[in-house]
């Protein structure tokens, strides 16, 4: 049949339809192999050819009712449409960019967040150990029993010291670890990043009474002459941690500040924007957990001495705030 | 006057199914359903599950860990494998993890932008918080603390009837990064009925229509007449082929009726009329269109006076 003879969709079709193959073939070829093992000639073909199939689609629509013509077009666009926007991404790239950029910057823009997630923990560490010195009796009320570990006001001095330096070597590893990390720590840290989505009040709360439980723990081994040793206890693996929780806390303040005041924002957009840092903040709050579950698990049972859990402890902290102060600065 | 402005809203709003890149042609991208992302889901947790088995084999045969341990080691495995699984494997994968490329459904910008790290990390974290979090508290079952598993059940309830009711079938981890789940389109080429050689026939007339027979249907008859069309190249069973002739026959006289065409159809010509009568409709279809008169159905006459 000449070419005269055709309407004028079915020629339309028959000028491009050679494009449209070749479209099909890069198209199944970007899937299988993906864009960056294709030569340079492939993947130019495949974005103007791309951007040419888009222009017959629209085209098509106008001038054509053959449904098949029509279908077929529908599908090859998308399909390319969804290989020539796929993320450009390497693996390697994506951590790079998280450890060395965005987390530390993130961490700094929401710097008045963050302190006021280590205030409310502070405040209700203090809170919890004046309250201990009133009555002694306020730690049953602060401390769930499971949490104590039989660890009260009626407690022994040497029971208190057998705890904190522990010689039994056989319940230490990674069991330890293991449970340790679904302990009641990283519930909480969870809970308050995300409880801070209901306007703030429920991670202001479960931060402070998590100062309070903390702040009452220490009163009870100052009160019987421990206070050395149980900051050196506390600090191997406390000090990333209980920021780990002050981190999560104000990655929640920030997601409920975004809520209760989205400014010249709709509320869904301004938690949109919020959600960028804040989803930073808890991903470093999760790599922290993970960090304390290890010095937890392994170096709480290694290393017994108290000036050694000092330095541990704290030195680590120190690493964490020279990633958040000095990473990620921009050269001017 | 709010509720009728919103009515007003919904109506003006695009069709659910349309995504608009970069390039300003709306796409058609299907949205995916309910099921098949649940069904998506559970490959992927099957998945990831027998990794789980198959490392705590290992450990149980070096012999590390004491049986009572055990149980908290698997749960923090399961943990460690499952969540960089998902955000890898929808990073690598561009928004498919295994379960989703074998039921051929992909994660999409809501905006018709590329796919974001960000927007991956952000929606398979809130997958934790919406599906696996509640749901070991479920497992876990406790009639000491009955208050817990009722509102870990009740979270889960609600975090399963978000997605029914949003019109993108988005989930509360979706909407924060603005992503949705489409169907992957097949594209299939099929020939074009307009271009096809006329069937041969000898010392026969043309069929010829004229122009006021053709302004009688639009462009949905049109088209169920093309699958109709094409549905003839099937080899059709034993008894299917007096049925179709049937069909065929009362079709012809159908439209032979509505159309005036006055010569009848002789039975081996029908098919021939048939693909004749295709042609002519749509060159005319055709031709209207491009001069501003899109013809939807055969009611097109009607729907300008109601306007």
């Amino acid at each position: 049949m000449k070419d005269q003879d055709l309407m004028r969709s079915a020629r339309f079709r028959k000028e491009r339809e050679t494009d449209w193959r070749r479209l099909e073939t890069l198209v199944l070829a970007a899937e299988q192999r993906g864009l960056q093992h294709m030569d340079f000639a492939e993947a130019r073909d495949l974005a103007s050819l791309y951007r040419q199939a888009t222009t017959s689609l629209s085209i098509a629509r106008e001038i054509s009712l053959d449904k098949a013509l029509l279908g077929y077009l529908e599908a090859l666009t998308a399909r390319a449409y969804l290989c020539v926007y796929a993320p450009q991404e390497r693996l390697g790239g994506v951590f790079h960019r998280f450890f060395a950029q965005s987390a530390p910057q993130a961490m700094r823009r929401s710097w008045p967040f963050l302190v006021l997630g280590f205030l409310c923990m502070g405040l209700g560490a203090l809170a919890g150990y004046l309250l201990y010195f009133e009555s002694p009796d306020w730690y049953y009320v602060f401390l769930p029993t499971e949490l104590a570990g039989g660890r009260g006001p009626d407690a022994t001095y040497e029971s208190l010291r057998a705890v904190i330096y522990d010689e039994d070597p056989n319940s230490s590893g990674l069991g330890a670890f293991a449970t340790y990390l679904f302990s009641h720590n990283t519930r909480i840290a969870i809970f308050v990043f995300g409880l801070g989505v209901f306007a703030c009040a429920p991670a202001i709360i479960l931060t402070f009474y998590n100062g309070l439980m903390l702040g009452a723990f220490y009163a009870l081994h100052v009160d019987r002459g421990l206070g050395p040793d149980i900051a050196g206890w506390l600090s191997i693996h406390g000090v990333t941690e209980l920021s780990a929780i002050c981190i999560a806390c104000a990655g929640g303040l920030k997601l409920g500040t975004a809520l209760l005041f989205p400014g010249d924002l709709s509320r869904v957009a301004s938690l949109r924007r919020a959600g960028r840092d804040a989803v930073k903040l808890a991903l470093v709050a999760a790599l922290m957990l993970l960090v304390a579950a290890f010095l937890e698990g392994f170096g709480r049972q290694l290393v017994q001495d108290m000036y050694m859990r000092f330095i541990i402890g704290w030195g680590i902290g120190a690493l964490w705030l020279i990633w958040f102060v000095f990473g990620g600065r921009v050269q001017r | 006057m709010i509720l009728r402005l919103k009515k007003k809203n919904r109506k003006n709003r695009p069709p659910r199914n349309e995504l608009m890149p970069p390039e300003g042609v709306p796409l058609t991208l299907p949205i995916a359903g309910v099921g098949v992302r649940l069904g998506a889901q559970i490959t992927d947790i099957t998945i990831t599950f027998m990794a789980l088995v198959a490392i705590m084999i290992l450990l149980a045969m070096l012999n590390i860990t004491s049986p009572q341990t055990m149980i908290a080691i698997g749960a923090l495995l399961f943990f460690l494998i499952r969540v960089p699984y998902y955000v890898l494997a929808e990073l690598v994968w561009n928004g498919q993890t295994l379960g989703k490329r074998i039921l051929k459904i992909k994660v999409v910008s809501h905006d018709g932008g590329p796919l974001t790290t960000h927007a991956l990390v952000l929606r398979n974290m809130m997958k934790e918080a919406e599906v696996f979090l509640p749901g070991t508290l479920v497992l876990m079952l406790d009639a000491s603390s009955p208050l817990a598993s009722l509102g870990a059940l009740v979270w889960i309830l609600i975090c399963l009837l978000i997605p029914v009711f949003d019109r993108y079938r988005r989930r509360l981890g979706d909407m924060m990064a603005g992503t949705h789940v489409i169907h992957l389109p097949v594209p299939v080429l099929l020939k074009d009925l307009a271009s096809e050689p006329r069937m041969i026939s000898l010392n026969r007339k043309e069929f010829v229509f004229l122009s006021h027979q053709l302004d009688h249907y639009g462009a949905f008859e049109l088209q169920t007449l093309e699958g109709l069309l094409r549905a003839q190249n099937t080899q059709p069973t034993s008894d299917g082929g007096a049925q179709r002739n049937k069909t065929i026959a009362a079709i012809v006289e159908k439209i032979r009726k509505k159309i005036g065409y006055a010569n009848p159809v002789p039975p081996p010509d029908r098919l021939r009329f048939l693909q004749a009568f295709y042609k002519a409709q749509r060159e005319h279809l055709e031709q209207r269109q491009l001069f501003g008169d899109r013809r939807e159905n055969k009611h097109y006459a009607n729907n300008g006076e109601d306007a």
